[in-house]
């Protein structure tokens, strides 16, 4: 197991670099706009310019351009003894190999947004909680039901019941998430507001001048709604289809032979082998969604990484873009190690 | 035992599958009954009606497509009831289930649960019909385990099934069947997937399990001559009706039915060799009383020892010369093998221009590694493979292509070595076209030809291989690896599959192509009369080895090697 895991984290390290370098060739090499200028706004002096382009280290060339990158990327980094570093960095020392620079310990600095000169980090990590209790939630539930719809739907295969799952499901795959959110909160959230007591515009905190911000639970039924259909929808498929698939294999009619219950049967040995596929993709849409869910986010008002994701790239704040793609690719890659672990546990015949 | 108890007594049974509009009549007024304690076989080739007998007892067909259209299947419980199985409701007949009549499966591999523990398996039956504690169960399982005589039982209780063998597999799903003690246990092929060795043993266990606990048992099988010494009585089953029900020794003795004779027959003869094997259909057509031509069929020793001799003076067309085949079985950190498993351990082997090969062993044993070997499909990690006098692996390029333009392979399983995507006649023609052998335009004769020379005709030539049947997909097979004119052919377990009177078809289809283009056959098969009927030579492979060799005649006379004394008579 552990050998196991530490090639995976070897793996992903390296996939993590690969990404890192694609990103930093798209908005360093290859965009055709300066960055000092996108950074200066309307303002444009030459001296400024200049000032900028020394911090962003612009005028040197592009390879020690992408070293400078990756030494403030690195938790593990090579910084300068001056006050101004020790601020930008936020560092803890290991041990200094020069007069001016120290070997540090850090977390990764993802540099600052050029329009709002905050720190690229903090704004994801604000937006993250959001992200993240939308998604979790909404994964949950997608789970949870999509399953459960999959099983019934397999279990009463053929007849109008699971005629009438697959015809939904195909209509919740089929719907777009923006056309489906506007539907959502049109409806339960403007026509129907008097019985579900629910608004469109659903913020997930609530600043109360004595208590400071709280968590407003009721905001969340609609967007969380709206976000798991589509992961639900392509749940109640796959395991539909694995379900169908496992029901006809012999240890099932083995399992009725020993005059165990219908109910056994799908539950205890039919469930756990039709797992794999489904564990794919729940996966698969929770890094998805992790990574920020624009139009939701957009309807419903809520500031998580995909709204931020989308505001910066509309005013060509690259570091935040860059930032939120970097975070993107480190969720895929956590979730994908921790899937193969899943697969492990659920799963022994998986060679490890 | 107590054999005046009629223990299951099945009439008039009638099943039907209904697949959309057509209803196929799967039984039709089968009836039979089973007396406390004893064995009834039920026989018959694949389609004939008896695993879906065997399964309706128990109510286990999914309904829909299955229809129980007629009939009665009444048995007598444990507190002496006579019920009717199929008027009862689910939870009666859960009851039933597992607790009074125990179910075996033909395949082991697939009949357990890939993801539960072995023990978990056999004490979640326990505790469900003996309401009795976690430990309690665990206990009655290891016992069992001991009495099905797997090796280290508690360990085997925490094991996966993808831990054991095949054979330790169909023990523990016996020790299932066997754990409530059910008076009536079934057995739906429990051999027919294992080897013949591991076969042997497990029979003798069943019958060992059915003395101590008094148990009836259906034993349901394809193979005859497996129940010879197995069961009281026989039901032959023939396309869902029942032609032949007789006491196992007056059936053996005096078979009444063309069709049991047929299947009696059509199996190679233990005592002559012969020209030709009577397929079922002719048995069935033919008179009994002309029984003359049986001996103008058989081959005379003298004709097979001037044969053997011949051969032996010949050149060899393929020398083996201590060939090993090692395959990886665990790699390091960086991906370095450190662990081998030694498929093949020096093999020293000679194959003769005209002869048939017969290469015999367990599953495991490293046959399929030499054939795949001699087609380069697996790299040998030392040794030599020699073709008519060069080393295959320094063959150049244009060598290579016509190697593999001589040398074809014919796989077990037919109905997954034809892609059901293409028309068989493009699938003969396929590797003319990418040997380019034959101008394109002669391609199409060429393979009706061969599609004649192998039984079928032209018209068969655009339908697709679902068309057909086992055998005629067998049939297909050969005709492809014909297509380049082969002169050697590898074919791996090819007749396995297919029911004995098939069987029967393709092996006089194998001599009859041999005589007329002076083939070479490798022929490996697990099955010993099947090889002995085919082969000039035959060597005997044991663990990577060959224990022994020699003419077919001999070795089957005068085996000198304890192994393949064992082997021997654990087949007839």
């Amino acid at each position: 197991m552990l050998p196991f895991l530490f090639r995976k984290v070897l793996n992903s390290f390296l996939v993590l670099l690969g990404v890192v370098g694609i990103v930093f060739v798209l908005f360093f090499v290859l965009l055709p706009a300066d960055p000092a200028r996108l950074t200066m706004g309307q303002r444009s002096d030459a001296k400024s310019l200049e000032n900028i382009r020394k911090e962003l280290y612009l005028d040197k060339p592009v390879y020690l351009q992408f070293l400078f990158y990756l030494n403030d990327l690195s938790p593990l980094a090579i910084h300068g003894n001056t006050k101004e570093d020790i601020e930008k960095y936020d560092y803890t020392k290991l041990f200094s190999i020069s007069n001016q620079n120290n070997v540090v310990l850090k977390a990764p600095y993802l540099r600052r947004s050029y329009q709002s000169k905050k720190e690229v980090s903090s704004m994801l990590l604000d937006a993250f909680p959001g992200t993240f209790i939308l998604a979790g939630l909404a994964i949950f539930f997608a789970t949870v039901f999509g399953i459960l719809f999959g099983i019934i739907a397999a279990l009463k295969k053929g007849t109008w019941v699971d005629t009438s799952v697959i015809f939904t499901s195909v209509l919740g795959i089929s719907a777009p998430s923006f056309f489906a959110g506007i539907l959502i909160a049109y409806v339960f959230g403007f026509l129907l507001r008097n019985y579900t007591g629910l608004s469109i515009v659903s913020p997930m905190w609530d600043y109360d001048p004595f208590q400071g911000r709280h968590l407003i639970l009721k905001s969340l039924i609609l967007p969380v709604f709206t976000l798991s259909i589509r992961p639900l929808a392509i749940i109640v498929q796959i395991t539909r289809s694995a379900m169908l698939d496992v029901l006809s294999q012999d240890y099932i009619r083995t399992a009725y032979a020993k005059g165990l219950s219908k109910k056994a049967v799908v539950w205890k040995h039919a469930l756990r082998n039709a797992l794999n596929p489904v564990i794919t993709s729940v996966s698969g849409w929770f890094a998805e969604l992790l990574a920020g869910s624009f139009f939701i986010e957009y309807i419903f008002g809520w500031k998580g990484i995909g709204k931020i994701t989308v505001d910066a790239l509309n005013k060509f704040d690259f570091p935040v873009v860059m930032g939120s793609v970097l975070f993107t690719a480190f969720i895929f890659i956590v979730m994908n190690i921790l899937v193969d672990v899943m697969y492990g546990i659920v799963d022994p015949r998986i060679k490890k | 035992m107590h054999s005046d108890i009629t223990l299951l007594d099945i009439q008039n049974l009638s099943i039907d599958f209904q697949i959309e509009k057509n209803t196929t009549h799967a039984i039709q007024t089968i009836s039979f009954a089973l007396h406390a304690g004893k064995t009834l076989a039920l026989v018959g080739e694949s389609g004939s009606g008896k695993s879906v007998t065997a399964l309706s007892i128990l109510k286990l067909l999914s309904t829909p497509p299955a229809q129980y259209v007629n009939g009665e299947i009444f048995f007598q419980t444990k507190n002496k009831e006579r019920i009717d199985l199929l008027q009862l409701d689910e939870e009666a007949l859960r009851n039933i289930r597992g607790n009074e009549i125990g179910f075996i499966f033909q395949e082991p591999m697939t009949s357990l649960n890939p993801l539960m523990r072995c023990g978990l398996q056999v004490a979640e039956s326990i505790r469900l019909h003996q309401k009795c504690t976690k430990d309690k169960a665990r206990e009655k399982t290891i016992a069992l385990f001991e009495e099905v005589k797997l090796p280290n039982p508690k360990e085997i209780f925490y094991r996966y099934p993808h831990e054991l063998s095949g054979g330790q597999k169909q023990r523990v799903m016996i020790a299932m069947a066997i754990s409530c003690n059910p008076t009536l246990l079934i057995a739906d092929e429990p051999t027919t997937a294992l080897d013949v060795t591991v076969q042997k043993t497990i029979l003798e266990l069943l019958k060992e399990l059915q003395r101590k606990n008094g148990m009836a048992i259906l034993f349901i099988t394809h193979d005859l001559n497996l129940v010879k010494h197995f069961s009281d009585d026989v039901m032959v089953m023939y396309q869902g009706k029942c032609v032949e029900k007789q006491d196992t020794k007056s059936l053996f003795a005096y078979p009444q039915h063309p069709y049991t004779r047929g299947l009696l027959a059509c199996r190679p003869d233990k005592n002559h060799r012969v020209k030709y094997l009577k397929t079922v259909a002719e048995i069935v057509a033919t008179n009994p009383e002309e029984n003359k031509l049986e001996e103008n069929n058989w081959i005379a020793d003298t004709a097979f020892a001037t044969r053997i001799e011949n051969i032996n003076k010949s050149t060899p067309l393929f020398v083996l010369q201590d060939v090993q085949i090692w395959y990886p079985t665990n790699r390091s950190f960086i991906g370095k093998t450190n662990a081998w498993y030694t498929a093949v351990n020096g093999v020293n082997l000679n194959i003769h221009e005209g002869e048939t090969m017969g290469l015999v062993g367990e599953s495991g044993c490293g046959k399929t590694s030499i054939g795949k070997a001699i087609v380069k499909l697996t790299d040998i990690t030392s040794g030599q493979i020699m073709y008519k006098g060069k080393s295959i692996a320094d063959l150049n390029k244009a060598d290579t292509q016509q190697y593999r333009r001589d040398v074809q392979l014919i796989f077990q399983d037919p109905y997954s070595s034809l892609n059901p995507r293409i028309s068989i006649g493009e699938a003969i023609q396929e590797p003319m076209h990418v040997h380019g052998i034959h101008p394109a335009k002669n391609r199409k004769e060429k393979t009706i030809e061969l599609l004649n020379k192998v039984g079928l005709s032209a018209e068969h030539y655009h339908r697709y291989p679902h068309e057909f049947s086992g055998g005629q997909r067998q049939r297909i097979c050969i005709a492809r690896a014909l297509a380049l004119q082969s002169t050697f052919l590898i074919c791996d377990e090819s007749v396995s599959a297919l029911d004995v009177s098939v069987q029967a078809q393709v092996l006089n289809l194998l001599v009859a192509l041999r005589d007329e283009f002076n083939l070479t056959y490798l022929f490996i098969s697990h099955d010993i009369g099947v090889v002995k009927h085919i082969s000039d030579h035959v060597a005997v492979m044991q663990k990577g080895l060959i224990v022994e060799m020699n003419d077919a005649e001999n070795l089957f006379k005068h085996p000198s090697q304890l192994y393949t004394q064992e082997l021997l008579q654990s087949q007839y």
